[in-house]
């Protein structure tokens, strides 16, 4: 039997926070699976149980993964160790799972505080990078941005890159980029050489058309 | 100071980075009023200033938000969801006249412009990230 399913009374936070607490904690592909994040928080918002604090949220470095707990490295030298169920959601570029989760990965976590310390989290977004920026070029297999004063080069996926030209929905089609156009750019920063895996071009209505 | 119930404004809002932090956003710096972090409940708004405005310019797609300096208190509520979030103006933005028209809907309600920019924190606190924007209606 499931223990939790999209569109159960059960509150999701509840389920977690329930979990979490009897220590029934899993990590990874479960039979729950990983529950993609939008589908999660475009359901309706319930109370948050009464016995549970209001949710809390994490960000940093992860600097080791014990089990299923996250030890997370704060921007502001604080430390967090954030706990992942079977639960959780988990975006690393894509919806996936926490097996994809590696030491020195950024990371924002949002969750329930439990007595342990830990945050019990319902989501948790890997690496995740969301930018304005200038295309400064374009090659076959990348995209070349400038960010404020930084440059950085932005890894077309296949099949997973996709643009946004003004009100028509996100497209795979990428020709309609252009050099000096400014973008929105959502994706997955890649620790190693400091890269993005773009998943997402935003430009403004009007920039990609032909003329 | 208090986060109200009556109606400012609304339209799109997205997420940005800002003070320490990992990756890309590591340079971002505290924004234009100094205390900009992504792990606190704040915003960007794009009339903080006359300074601000004239870098945002939200009039050139139809929207005059009001000035509302930092330090101001908003509600952030998903339109759909009905999750909602009290933030702190922290800094300026998002560049509104950038993505004039743009969209974004749920379960049929559409709102279209970027007017708030929130961190992680507040983003997070009503919506996923991975989604980039979401149909807010703004409260103080």
């Amino acid at each position: 039997m499931s223990a939790y399913r999209t569109g159960d009374p059960l509150d999701r936070r509840r389920f977690l926070t329930t979990t979490a607490l009897h220590g029934a904690t899993v990590i990874g592909a479960t039979a729950l699976g990983a529950v993609d994040a939008d589908a999660a928080f475009a359901a309706p918002i319930r109370p948050l149980d009464p016995a549970v604090a209001e949710s809390a949220f994490a960000e940093g470095r992860i600097t080791a993964i014990n089990d299923d707990v996250l030890a997370v490295a704060g921007s502001y030298g604080d430390h967090s160790r954030v706990r992942v169920t079977g639960a959780t959601s988990v975006w690393k570029a894509r919806a996936t799972t926490a097996a994809d989760i590696e030491t020195g990965d950024g990371l924002y976590a949002r969750g329930v505080p439990l007595p342990d310390g830990t945050l019990a989290a319902d989501a948790v977004w890997v690496n995740i990078v969301n930018l304005h920026a200038t295309i400064r070029g374009i090659e076959k297999t990348r995209l070349h941005l400038a960010h404020g004063q930084h440059e950085i080069v932005g890894n077309l996926m296949t099949e997973a890159t996709s643009a946004a030209y003004g009100t028509a929905s996100p497209t795979a089609d990428l020709s309609r980029l252009t050099i000096g156009q400014s973008a929105q750019v959502l994706g997955a920063w890649r620790p190693s050489d400091g890269s993005v895996d773009l998943v997402r071009v935003a430009v403004a209505p009007g920039a990609g058309r032909r003329r | 100071m208090a986060c109200g119930s009556t109606k400012l404004w609304n339209g799109e809002a997205t997420w940005f980075c800002c003070g320490s932090a990992w990756g890309p956003c590591s340079s971002a710096g505290g924004g234009a009023c100094g205390t900009c972090r992504s792990s606190a409940l704040q915003a960007a708004w794009p009339n903080a200033s006359k300074a601000c405005w004239d870098i945002t310019r939200p009039d050139l797609c139809g929207e005059d938000i009001p000035r509302r300096g930092c330090g101001s208190v908003m509600k952030v509520r998903h339109d759909c969801s009905g999750a909602s979030v009290c933030v702190t103006v922290s800094d300026c933005g998002p560049r509104t006249r950038g993505f004039c028209s743009e969209s974004t809907c749920c379960d049929g309600i559409c709102r279209t412009n970027r007017v708030i920019d929130l961190t992680p924190a507040a983003f997070s606190a009503i919506g996923s990230l991975s989604s980039g924007t979401l149909p807010v209606s703004i409260f103080e």
